[in-house]
């Protein structure tokens, strides 16, 4: 088996995870406290990667990254990049495709804090950030670690999306999903299978981990 | 409505669904697909049948033939495919060939009287997308024609893998490609007609990509056999040659 797929995977769930985590967390503190006009229409855009067919966001990148249109020529003058069939354009996918998959917990997690927590802080003098980052966020742990691990494990099993702007390009954008894909068009069901092992064995990994620490976690706060 | 009636009701609605049919699928390789189009009307109205044609890449659909598939015959866009199809036990019949493909170079942005194969190898083509070639055909001889030009070295780091011939014409028509390898029954197709420039490739420098198509088992008292068999001769018939030949086939 070559690791390669699974080392891109592996690398492009990460890097998405860790950019989301620092979009979704001011996105999911404004979602769960702050008042405004249209709240519907950006809870529904943010809500859609749940239930759009990944060929659907798949065939719009494909239009919005070709340099035909003007998103992509203007990144291409730009930046000299063109971000479909490369890893760049595999990351930005991703995070729009995972999206709801960081926002939400977190933003359940921030809703879920009894109000007199941010009451007691802001009484003690503490401002709105402060609050946010002492206060508020070390009181839901778990949502955030939850919402971190499910965006890891979501960007892992990413297919549809990259099978589309990807262009299976070994070692650029060719992840182990796609791996899988074309081993079993190829008949080769063994690589495919040592593919799929993997896959299966590591998800199942880090979905025990988080949920054996939230269980624990969540024990601690609440009196039994 | 009471439960019983409910599912009474779900089971004259489910035996509805189950009717044997005598229409049969055909399971289609994507650079066959409008030549079949095509094909299908004459034999419908030839014959007064119905025939479906599913398409996809030819190695994706000879997995689910082996998977259990309900197909009836089974287009390939070459000819190892369907022979492991029939070592798998899949048919009785060898596999034939129907048609010789040929292969083409595709570009929306380089005009016809600049475009060849060592244009591709120029700093301005940044992308050129070939099918994949460990499960296409025609990616398989591009690779030929790129190597027997001396350019695949200069241009690899460039390439781009359409999962079948039909992704491989959306990368070349969609602008994200420069150019891009391709069969030349697409390009002749009315759907793809205008769409940029394209030449053939001298085909002496690929192995003839030679797509056979296969008649898949059936029972004895299947109702879709006699149909089945019926166009698989088709597709060998005069008049489906002459098709063949309109879409660039030899």
């Amino acid at each position: 088996m070559n690791p390669e797929p699974l080392w891109l995977t592996f690398k492009l769930a990460t890097i998405t995870s860790v950019i989301l985590l620092v979009l979704a967390l001011p996105l999911a503190y404004w979602l769960a406290f702050g008042k405004f006009k249209g709240r519907g229409i950006i809870e529904s855009l943010i809500g859609m990667p749940l239930v759009l067919p990944p060929s659907v966001i798949g065939f719009y990148l494909l239009l919005a990254f070709s340099p035909s249109y003007w998103f992509g020529a203007w990144i291409e003058s730009l930046f000299g990049l063109r971000l479909v069939f490369s890893f760049s354009g595999l990351v930005i996918a991703s995070v729009l495709y995972s999206l709801p998959f960081m926002v939400y917990p977190i933003r359940a997690g921030l809703q879920s804090l009894p109000a007199s927590l941010r009451e007691a802080s802001y009484t003690l003098g503490k401002n709105e950030w402060e609050t946010f980052f002492k206060v508020l966020l070390p009181n839901c742990k778990p949502a955030i670690l939850t919402a971190f691990v499910i965006t890891f494990a979501h960007t892992v099993g990413e297919f549809g999306v990259v099978l589309m702007i990807g262009g299976n390009i070994p070692g650029v954008t060719k992840v182990a999903s796609v791996a899988i894909y074309n081993e079993v068009e190829a008949l080769n069901y063994g690589a495919a299978n040592d593919y799929a092992m993997v896959l299966f064995a590591i998800t199942f990994v880090i979905l025990l981990l988080v949920y054996s620490v939230n269980n624990r976690l969540l024990r601690v706060r609440q009196p039994s | 409505m009471n439960i019983q009636r409910f599912f009474l009701f779900f089971l004259v609605f489910l035996a509805g669904c189950s009717k044997p049919s005598e229409e049969i699928v055909v399971a289609t390789a994507a650079n066959v697909q409008y030549v079949m189009k095509e094909i299908k009307a004459e034999f419908e109205k030839e014959t007064g049948k119905k025939i479906d044609i599913v398409v996809g890449s030819s190695g994706k659909l000879t997995t689910q033939i082996r998977e259990g598939a309900p197909f009836d015959v089974f287009v390939s866009a070459d000819t190892k495919y369907p022979q492991e199809i029939f070592k798998n036990g899949g048919s009785a019949e060898k596999p034939r060939i129907y048609a010789l493909g040929t292969l083409v170079l595709w570009s929306k942005k380089i005009p016809k009287a600049e475009l060849n194969v060592e244009v591709l190898a120029d700093g301005k083509i940044k992308k050129i997308a070939i099918p994949n070639p460990e499960t296409a055909p025609y990616g398989e001889a591009a690779i030929q024609v790129l190597k027997s030009k001396n350019v695949f070295g200069e241009i690899e780091k460039k390439l781009v893998f359409g999962e079948s011939i039909a992704q491989t014409a959306q990368y070349i028509t969609s602008g994200n490609v420069e150019a891009g390898f391709n069969a030349l029954s697409i390009v002749l197709s009315p759907e793809m007609k205008d769409q940029g420039n394209y030449i053939i490739l001298d085909s002496t420098d690929y192995k003839p990509i030679e797509q056979a198509a296969i008649l898949l088992n059936h029972s004895e008292d299947s109702p879709k056999k006699k149909t089945s068999e019926q166009f698989y001769k088709f597709l060998y018939s005069q008049k489906a040659k002459e098709i063949f030949q309109k879409y660039g086939y030899k």
